[in-house]
């Protein structure tokens, strides 16, 4: 299978953290920084992590997942890892 | 912190914990062989696991530290004709095992004692297995209450503890103090640490046990949660009249639990035995 571009990667992880979130896709841009969206806490973002592991069927770094603020930052660390 | 604060959680109304729990009751991982296992199988499982594990034969006298509500002490006392001992402080919790051990028609093995373990005089008693399922977390002194159990214990006897642990010593430094860790801690229980593995076979290997099995549960855990979620989202209305803001709560405890299994946190069983 080729690798997906960061291109395909980036409206699924949108969706995924959209739905994870509770929030409408169209309130969730590239670079915000998830953890300042009101409601957001690192639980959240853990749960979004796992489902896209789940998704992709990947493992991401430890220090990648703790540290990633973005959608962005998602879409980097899963281009790397597939 | 006391250990008297220790109970505030396990002390609350006996009918919100059957509300999501298992018809037994038990507050602790299940375990799962098939997707479609539910939770009242999970749970079964997860003591005939437990007795196995402890080499059970039947007619063995066992100890549980932090019994909660009875679920392993009657199933031993019913399933393997143990003679048990449960302990815990949770005052609550008393009678209504009480009441199932003569439902059950097993009182005359079933012994159930308010209070802490690390406080028991428990004289020249002897056990043949010791029992400690998520109860060690809420115990400051780790390297004490694995002497005692020990001292307590019958040659060759077993203890079979399992634990929320951090994944190792960093994440433990490294989360111990997040507002998710502090609102487990001390919003939900009052006290707790949730040392990583290591912490745990180190006390036991000191104590002078040795070690014969570790299980990792982590994913077992995570199933028996989203059971116990989608019981509380079932309930939230009954669990809010006996508890206003009850559902909100425990849902809030159950999702930063679930958040965390592999990334932050591991369940294990580990499993000693007073012998060389």
């Amino acid at each position: 299978m080729p690798a997906l571009t960061r291109d395909e990667i980036l409206p699924t992880v949108t969706e995924i953290v959209a739905k994870v979130f509770g929030l409408p896709t169209q309130e969730l841009s590239p670079e915000l920084d998830l953890r300042q969206i009101e409601g957001v806490d690192s639980v959240k973002v853990l749960r979004a992590v796992a489902t896209i592991e789940q998704r992709y069927d990947i493992e991401l770094e430890d220090e990648d997942v703790f540290k990633l603020k973005s959608i962005d930052d998602l879409a980097t660390v899963i281009e790397k890892t597939l | 912190m006391t250990i008297a604060d220790t109970n505030q959680h396990y002390d609350l109304d006996p009918e919100v914990f059957g509300l999501f729990l298992d018809p037994r009751r038990k507050y602790s991982s299940g375990l799962y062989e098939s997707p479609g296992d539910t939770l009242a199988e999970a749970q079964d499982r997860k003591l005939h696991f437990v007795a196995r594990r402890l080499g059970l034969k039947g007619g063995e006298r066992l100890l549980d530290i932090g019994c909660g509500w009875g679920s392993l002490v009657l199933f031993m006392a019913e399933e393997y004709d143990c003679e048990v001992v449960g302990i815990s402080p949770a005052g609550r919790q008393h009678e209504y095992i009480a009441g199932l051990a003569r439902k059950l028609d097993v009182s005359d093995r079933v012994d159930v004692r308010a209070g802490h373990f690390e406080e028991t005089d428990f004289g020249d008693e002897r056990f043949d297995a010791i029992t400690m399922l998520g109860s060690i977390v809420h115990m400051p002194d780790l390297s004490g209450v694995y002497l005692k159990a020990r001292s307590i214990l019958r040659p060759k006897g077993s203890l079979y503890v399992s634990e929320s642990c951090f994944r190792n010593a960093e994440m433990h430094a490294r989360f111990g103090e997040r507002d998710g860790t502090h609102f487990v801690r001390d919003a939900i229980f009052g006290w707790g640490d949730m040392r990583p593995l290591s912490e745990l076979v180190r006390a036991a290997e000191d104590a002078g046990l040795s070690i014969t099995g570790v299980y990792d549960l982590s994913e077992d855990y995570r199933r028996t949660i989203e059971h116990w979620l989608a019981n509380v989202r079932a309930h939230a209305r009954r669990i809010d009249e006996i508890q206003p803001g009850m559902a909100e709560q425990l849902t809030y405890y159950l999702e930063v639990a679930n958040a965390g299994w592999g990334y932050t946190t591991k369940h294990y069983a580990l499993v000693s035995r007073r012998s060389r």
